[in-house]
């Protein structure tokens, strides 16, 4: 195929272009990302798709005689039937960690671990997540090279609660070391395809750089342990910096600016903001621009109005106020999946070499507990999406006999994004050391 | 094995006391080693310091009421005002910024529990260099800022290091020392040269002057102080405790009172000694009362107020257009207006803090006004103004409050059970914990066509078993504020049912938001929750169990001193909770700086 100079400017403008108004073009060979060559296998990424207050149980999973690779589509999932062969379905899945409203199940199945308390003098719960969350495992292994270790984004609205960080974000480093979502798309744009100065001034920049990072260093050695690690944090953000700095200028070419999403009467317009961070994201996965993100659609336990379903109230509360059978939050979770759909199908439409971009993700969907009103931890919802270069099969519900630990899928996942992990993964009641390998090829 | 939430998850009964405290089992406990024993504790040997383990018998760490030292990330808050007084005013902000995480209640401990994260430090980097260049660019500003032109590219131009002593100390709110010094007059003279522009190198060290962990983070590591022989526990006992060097007090008091770095006067004080040490409690003071006298001081006791009430909330607060078409952001903004304007009214101007429970004056705008159905609303304007209310009408103080009533409800119906919560978490100190799991936490709906208070709705949650120890606490405060609706308008009637507002509260009749204040007001355990809350917020950690002694005291202090909010303020920023810290035992104190700390404390330095 001959290059042409197709702009970006030209793909993009009807997506940033403001109230984002249906589907850009998708992104093709001229364009130039790295992986284009048919012959080149582009990397796997490793990403998380998350979502607040769990789902409809009855509506959620397949039923539980059809396994393998022929089962119909259950109305929460029903919104992905156009990707349904890269998506892959698990029930009967439990978090094997201490039992705790929300956060057992957010940190259990962003960590495989329990949480950690924060604090004792108080009487009620505070958590944090007590180790790396899953992006950042896999971005310890995927990301050494590229311009982002990582890239977290945010879609609804914060509308959550103080109890801890594990309420607040969902990329975490450790505890209390979060990597907080970007909720603008025009910040996100900025950080992405923001301008990069010159030469000499380039090599200013990282002199700086360089010199804070003594500092940081020097100033390590005279505080406590714990400060020192807090230290370490920054002094790891710093050289990150300094490294995208001493890269070459990526091939991506900066993109029309996104758009704005104010409230339209008092209603937030989520779609429309879920097209434009799926956009940019897929931009920065062809690009290379990292090979680990997380969308948090919505936090834990989140206050987000889904007012596209009927709801009058935030979810949570709705989760626990609506009587049974919870038509609200069902239909609630019918528009989260169809939210999902749209970036897996972002991603599909991404073409790179002979296949295309979802192939060779492996991403994690879930939420924090099973079902919001009882704040149930088993029947735990888990989706694997993507093929992860060839490693998963997709299309499959997998329903586990024995109530297996949600670890294995933890494992399952990192596997097909390259992390060979032979002795498993996991702490504690967490650990497995087995992946789940009729979603494996 | 416990499990949190379950047997522990106490079966909190109708009455006034604290529920059982419960641990998580086989979790890490973050207190200082200060902490954990009350009697004291052993040093480290000074040569293997590298675990934080390893208690050598025989040698005795004095104990001391305060937290572990920590680094304190400036908040968002922080870090722009910091710009604002230190750059002047004027300049183009970042307007990116992630916002603050909140912990425990308050941004300030999260500040000194969090990191920064790769995104904040980006945004650190292109702000510091953006800020640089909007100064530089304009030679009024430079000229004004540095005060010289510098005459030589080399790092020893006297112009340069003038200026680096001088907007260093503001920068880092302490001296540099000279290897920093020699640091930044060497990027200096690099990039002058790389760049082949003097203006150019000064405006590259000043964005990394402003890229610092010395100006990012407040630098609060203690200085070890000497004691006298008569304040040692025993004889065994090290003859000092760590104290917060003067430079560090200056920014822990500007930030905590003008949410702030030091101004120049409060600079020349740390400077001369007059923050720490023996002088410090009345050094401390003058500066302290100069502060809380000057409008700085309506930022960093406003920010405390508005954390404490959780006025936050008001920023996402989302409400039916339809059934309140009124509630405009301009609404939105005024309701958390008027209650910090309240309560920096009392605080600051000497009342009693119980006021704020039981005081009709407010500030009002018109759309508050309106809102309120105060006569000569319309004659109003949207700037906020004092106002007395009708001392026969349903409101006084904060549960009248708009923001507090809408903050306690949802989109369209309130949350009795909400606004209780607020009550016994904010201001009794009294934490709910949270369902048990496993329990179906919805309402039965009413039956068609019946039409009912959420007074009768809500009758479930004090019957059901495993909801009642709970609800009990909370429920039945917010049924005394029936008469106010999602957004803080007062109604006769819910669903064309006539609303009951009483409530028995262990034995008292309580009936409407003015009962239940006055009821609250007269607590005993307000007073020493609002202790418990600026203790927290202005050490910037959760009190320990080594604390909640002085933590009491203050409460007492603030109870006999007719419950004066500045009072209390003054004993705490002069208690040794604020003034001192714990002596983390994994700490890198080395032998050489033990001995040289231990030479000038014998010299009786300060």
């Amino acid at each position: 195929m001959a290059r042409s100079t197709l702009s970006r400017r030209t793909f993009l403008r009807g997506v940033f272009g403001g109230a984002a108004v249906g589907v850009g073009l998708p992104l093709l060979d001229v364009m130039s990302p790295p992986f284009a060559r048919a012959e080149m296998a582009g990397p796997t990424r490793f990403g998380i798709w998350f979502w607040g207050n769990g789902v409809r149980r009855e509506h959620f999973f397949p039923k539980p005689t059809q396994t393998g690779a022929v089962w119909d589509m259950p109305e929460e999932l029903a919104p992905l039937a156009d990707v349904r062969p890269y998506v892959s379905v698990l029930s009967g899945l439990e978090i094997k960690t201490a039992t705790h409203p929300h956060h057992s199940g957010m940190t259990g199945i962003l960590t495989g671990a329990r949480y950690e308390q924060v604090g004792t003098t108080r009487d009620t719960i505070v958590t944090t997540f007590a180790q790396k969350s899953l992006d950042q495992v896999a971005a310890d292994v995927l990301c050494t090279r590229t311009p982002f270790r990582s890239l977290e984004v945010g879609i609804c609205q914060f509308r959550g609660t103080d109890e801890g960080t594990t309420f607040q974000h969902l990329s975490h480093n450790g505890p209390n070391n979060v990597n907080p979502s970007e909720y603008s798309p025009q910040n996100l744009f900025q950080r992405l395809f923001g301008a990069i100065p010159g030469p000499e001034k380039n090599l200013a920049r990282r002199s700086i750089l360089d010199g804070v990072g003594a500092q940081i260093q020097s100033l390590q050695h005279q505080v406590s342990q714990h400060d020192r690690r807090r230290l370490d944090q920054h002094l790891t953000s710093i050289r990150e910096i300094e490294r995208r700095l001493s890269q070459l200028a990526g091939q991506c070419k900066a993109p029309a600016m996104p758009g704005d999403f104010p409230d339209r009467e008092g209603k937030e317009q989520i779609a429309e903001k879920n097209r434009a961070m799926s956009d940019l994201l897929a931009v920065a996965l062809a690009c290379d621009l990292t090979r680990s993100f997380s969308v948090m659609f919505s936090s834990a336990g989140s206050g987000v109005v889904v007012w596209q379903a009927g709801a009058v109230n935030g979810l949570h509360q709705t989760c626990h106020d609506e009587p049974s059978p919870q038509p609200i939050v069902h239909r609630a979770v019918v528009f989260t999946m169809q939210q999902l759909a749209y970036f897996l199908g972002r991603l599909r439409d991404t073409p790179e070499g002979d296949s295309n971009l979802l192939e060779r993700c492996a991403i994690l969907g879930t939420t924090e507990l099973s079902e919001g009103n009882m704040h149930t931890n088993d029947e735990f919802p888990v989706l694997l999406l993507g093929r992860g270069g060839g490693k998963l099969k997709g299309g499959i519900h997998y329903r586990s006999p024995n109530r297996e630990n949600t670890t294995n899928a933890l494992l399952t996942v990192l596997r097909a994004a390259g992390l060979p992990l032979p002795t498993g993964f996991g702490y504690g009641p967490g650990r497995s050391d087995q992946s789940i390998s009729e979603l494996e090829t | 094995m416990q499990t949190p939430g379950s047997q522990t998850k106490s079966r909190v009964d109708w009455s006034w006391k604290m529920p059982k405290r419960w641990l998580a089992q086989g979790h890490k406990l973050k207190v200082s080693v200060g902490a954990s024993l009350k009697l004291g504790l052993v040093l480290l040997p000074l040569s293997s310091l590298s675990c934080s383990s390893g208690i050598e018998p025989g040698v005795v760490v004095p104990t001391v009421t305060a937290g572990p030292a920590r680094l304190s990330r400036l908040t968002k808050g922080q870090y722009l005002q910091t710009l604002t007084s230190l750059l002047g005013p004027g300049l183009q902000l970042p307007t990116n910024l992630e916002d603050d995480t909140y912990l425990h209640g308050y941004t300030s401990v999260a500040a000194s529990e969090l990191t920064i994260s790769p995104r904040a430090a980006e945004q650190f980097e292109s702000a510091a260099m953006d800020l640089a260049e909007q100064i530089f660019t304009d030679k009024t500003r430079r000229t004004e800022l540095v005060g010289c032109t510098p005459e030589t590219a080399l790092r020893d131009s006297e112009c340069v290091l003038t200026f680096l002593r001088r907007f260093g100390l503001r920068t880092f709110r302490r001296p540099l020392a000279e290897d920093e010094l020699a640091l930044f007059a060497e990027l200096y003279e690099n990039t002058s040269k790389l760049l082949g522009d003097k203006w150019l190198g000064l405006q590259y060290v000043v964005a990394a002057l402003l890229q610092s962990p010395h100006f990012l983070f407040r630098v609060e590591r203690g200085e070890l102080e000497p004691r006298s022989s008569d304040e040692l526990p025993s004889e065994n006992s090290t003859p000092y405790r760590l104290r917060y060097s003067c430079y560090e007090m200056a920014s822990r008091l500007s930030y905590l009172l003008w949410e702030t770095m030091p101004d120049d006067e409060l600079l020349r004080a740390a400077g001369a000694g007059e923050l720490c040490g023996p002088q410090g409690e009345q050094g401390l003071t003058t500066q302290a009362m100069r502060m809380l006298a000057m409008p700085q001081a309506e930022g960093g006791i406003g920010r405390f107020f508005r954390e404490f009430l959780k006025l936050n909330r008001l920023d996402t607060l989302s409400k039916d257009t339809k059934l309140f078409p009124q509630l405009t952001p301009t609404l939105r903004a005024a309701m958390g207006t008027e209650i910090v304007r309240s309560a920096l009214q009392t605080a600051l101007g000497d009342a009693d803090i119980r006021d704020l429970l039981t005081s009709p004056k407010t500030f009002v705008n018109k759309e508050l006004a309106t809102l309120y159905g105060l006569p000569d609303a319309a004659k109003l304007g949207s700037e906020l103004q004092p106002v007395e209310l009708p001392s026969d009408g349903p409101r006084a103080g904060i549960l009248g409050t708009a923001g507090f009533l809408a903050i306690g409800a949802h989109q369209t119906v309130t949350s009795p059970t909400l606004r209780g919560r607020f009550i016994r978490e904010n201001l009794l100190c009294q934490d709910i914990p949270p369902p048990p799991p496993g329990v179906a936490t919805s309402l039965m709906p009413p039956a068609s066509g019946e039409k009912t208070t959420l007074r009768q709705r809500l009758t479930q949650h004090r019957e059901a078993p495993q909801c009642r120890g709970c609800h009990q606490l909370m429920d039945p405060l917010g049924l005394t504020l029936e008469n106010f609706d999602a957004i803080g308008a007062f109604r006769e009637k819910e669903n064309e049912q006539p609303i009951d507002a009483s409530v028995d509260l262990d034995g008292q009749q309580l009936v409407g938001a003015r009962a239940l204040g006055q009821a609250l007001h007269d607590h005993p355990r307000l007073g020493p929750c609002v202790a418990r809350q600026l203790y927290r917020y202005a050490t910037g950690h959760l009190e320990t169990e080594a604390e909640l002694d002085l933590v009491g005291q203050l409460g007492v202090r603030l109870q006999r001193q007719q419950y004066r909010f500045k009072s209390l303020l003054l004993a705490l920023l002069t208690s040794e909770g604020f003034r001192y810290a714990s002596v983390d035992t994994d700490v890198a104190m080395d032998q050489n700086s033990l001995q040289t700390t231990r030479a000038a404390a014998a010299k009786g330095g300060n």
